[in-house]
């Protein structure tokens, strides 16, 4: 497969349709709490990382994200995720017990590159949680997803997250995002 | 004692009477109180030294760091001298925050609102159209940014107290301060790392320390940890404790190294039979020759958490955290990270690994800790439930400080809260004096004997 560029107008709505339906599903996955199902949408060398976000003076927007191999909310691969999955099914996994609900909004989905078997797709997306009477928490950010096709199925083999948030104004990060 | 400016008239609980050290009982309306919260920043922030950034931060001129000394925003920036200065954040004109960001570098500090200018050492340079509005009579040596009172360094430490009156920070620091600071430079000088993990909790930040001594917590609110097998219950959760306590409320608390385990360790050692496996990160460090030097016979034996008073806690994982209040409900916490200047690139990214997974409002622990502070809070404001006062008495007249012959101290037991009530007593003293003079003269030295 070309570039993204050189594709037809009927292949790119073709690529950004699959991709779409990929990133609903997913996310319906996370709202129904089916996070073993989400695990297997994810490759053996998924890397997911959400850096720190600062406030910089505008001469200064390059300090804006901490860079990756350093400092981050999250730094994880299929090993440490398959971690955060499994916690929450051995008890005593506090900041999901009772279990949070969540509402995934993704939309802005745009793809912006195609490569061999991989497809660079951007989105915008607010997870809403609620938390036992009245905890209440909105995030607010962009992805960026690398989706590969494996056998014919697309799988999650790259997610960068950026946050609106530079404090993180809630008392965990207790999803996935 | 001088009269205190805090009257039971104005506060809804008797600061005498509120924690009782022979019961460990504690009244639970400190955590709600809103007249208690605005006293704590007068006499508490206030007053201490604070803990506002590394030297490794803002190691150029013009280099700057925004922190907060309770409520009182500031800005750590690097003059042209190479001296670090501490400034309010604040324009004296009309009160703006003079600088915004972060963290960066910068010429001057230049106020958005009507422009007045601040030369790195807080100066006035320049208010626009001074000569033609002001007519000359705009004292500029008298409208600088205000400064610290005093700042002063402990090894690359920069720590800065608003109180003119306060004693040198080696002297407030003592010998448990800065053996908790020097814990941290057991494998030789230290540089921060790019990125402080914030996020904020709904508790009181005083729920956020003593949490730091508390080992009780542990296999319970962070089960998970051992059971997904990310870390060992014995390697985080040891029963073998040790608390130092410190004058003016620091103190350190939690893992020790009984001497039976010490000598285990140095047996092991010298019969080359590798590293000493359990805990390796802290415990091993301890047969290290150097780092007994540095530590002291007593000091080199903790691997607990080290927390300068009011709010700076010390982790054994190349850590530190600020506990920073935002009103009586509101806490941000901020997790510095740091790596010993020589350490290999394997044990760099092992340790970052660490940093990221661990501690922080994703991380493996600390997630499930938030609510569980903010819930405390919560049960402090009900009609009824802050009448019934928490209990704090878990070791209390069981055990005893042994003090070894080169004058450092420690408590060795099973896990305690002698380091919370050790806090709690301290903050008391803190609460009822008027001035640092007066809290020089009144507050409790570390306890001896039975505790």
């Amino acid at each position: 497969m070309g570039g993204y560029q050189d594709l037809s107008i009927q292949e790119r709505m073709t690529l950004s349709f699959e991709a779409e339906q990929f990133l609903y599903q997913e996310a319906a996955l996370l709202d129904d709490r089916r996070f073993d199902d989400w695990l297997g949408l994810l490759t053996e060398d998924i890397h997911y990382w959400m850096p720190i976000r600062r406030t910089t003076q505008a001469k200064e927007v390059h300090l804006e994200f901490t860079k990756p191999g350093g400092m981050a909310f999250f730094d994880d691969d299929l090993g440490t995720l398959t971690l955060r999955v499994k916690r929450l099914s051995v008890g005593r996994a506090w900041a999901e017990d009772p279990p949070s609900r969540t509402r995934y909004l993704i939309t802005n989905v745009q793809v912006s590159k195609v490569e061999g078997d991989e497809i660079t797709v951007k989105c915008n997306f607010q997870l809403y949680r609620t938390r036992l009477n009245s905890e209440e928490d909105s995030w607010i950010g962009r992805r960026e997803d690398v989706l590969r096709r494996i056998d014919g199925e697309l799988k999650l083999a790259r997610r960068h997250i950026f946050l609106e948030q530079t404090v993180i104004l809630s008392q965990n990060l207790s999803s996935i995002f | 004692m001088s009269e205190a400016i805090i009257t039971s008239d104005r506060l809804s609980l008797d600061l005498d009477t509120c924690y009782d050290p022979i019961t460990g009982v504690l009244d639970r309306r400190i955590f709600t109180d809103e007249a208690i919260y605005q006293e704590e920043l007068k006499r508490i922030f206030g007053r201490g030294w604070n803990f506002i950034c590394h030297d490794s931060q803002i190691p150029d001129a013009g280099n700057f760091f925004t922190n907060y000394i309770g409520e009182d925003a500031v800005i750590a920036v690097r003059d042209r001298t190479g001296k670090v200065n501490v400034h309010l954040n604040s324009c004296p004109h009309r009160g703006n925050t003079v600088c915004r960001a972060e963290l960066g570098t910068t010429k001057s500090f230049f106020c958005s609102y009507h422009g007045w200018n601040f030369d790195l050492d807080g100066s006035l340079i320049a208010a626009p159209n001074e000569e033609a509005f002001y007519k000359g009579d705009l004292d500029k040596t008298a409208w600088g940014l205000e400064s610290a009172a005093k700042v002063e360094n402990y090894k690359g430490f920069i720590f800065a107290t608003l109180d003119p009156a306060a004693p040198p920070l080696t002297d407030y620091l003592g010998w448990v301060g800065k053996l908790g600071i020097d814990m941290m430079l057991v494998d030789g000088p230290v540089r921060f790392l790019d990125g402080i993990h914030k996020n904020r909790l709904k508790c009181n930040w005083k729920f956020a320390v003593d949490n730091l001594y508390d080992w009780y917590h542990v296999k319970v609110s962070h089960g998970t940890a051992f059971k997904v097998g990310l870390v060992t219950e014995e390697a985080m959760a040891p029963n073998d404790q040790m608390v130092i306590l410190g004058e003016y409320g620091h103190g350190i608390g939690g893992p020790g190294l009984t001497h039976e385990r010490q000598a285990e360790y140095d047996q092991r050692l010298a019969s080359g039979e590798g590293d000493p496996q359990w805990y390796d990160l802290s415990a091993s460090h301890r047969t290290d020759p150097r780092v007994r030097e540095m530590l002291g016979p007593v000091g080199f034996r903790s691997y607990g958490h080290p927390n300068i008073f009011p709010n700076l806690w010390i982790t054994q994982t190349r850590q530190m955290c600020l506990r920073i209040p935002r009103g009586p409900f509101e806490t941000e916490i901020w997790w510095f990270n740091y790596l010993p200047e020589d350490l290999p690139e394997a044990n760099a990214q092992q340790t970052i690994f660490g940093h990221n997974h661990i501690f922080g409002p994703a991380g493996f622990l600390e997630q499930d800790d938030g609510e569980n502070w903010s819930h405390s809070t919560r049960g402090a404001r009900g009609t009824q439930s802050k009448k019934r006062p928490l209990n704090f008495s878990m070791g209390l007249g069981h055990d005893t400080v042994s003090k070894d012959s080169s004058g450092q101290s420690g408590i060795e037991a099973v896990v305690n809260e002698h380091g919370q009530r050790w806090t709690y007593q301290s903050w008391k003293e803190w609460m009822q004096a008027d001035s640092w003079q007066e809290l020089m003269e009144n507050h409790s030295t570390p306890p001896e004997g039975n505790v």
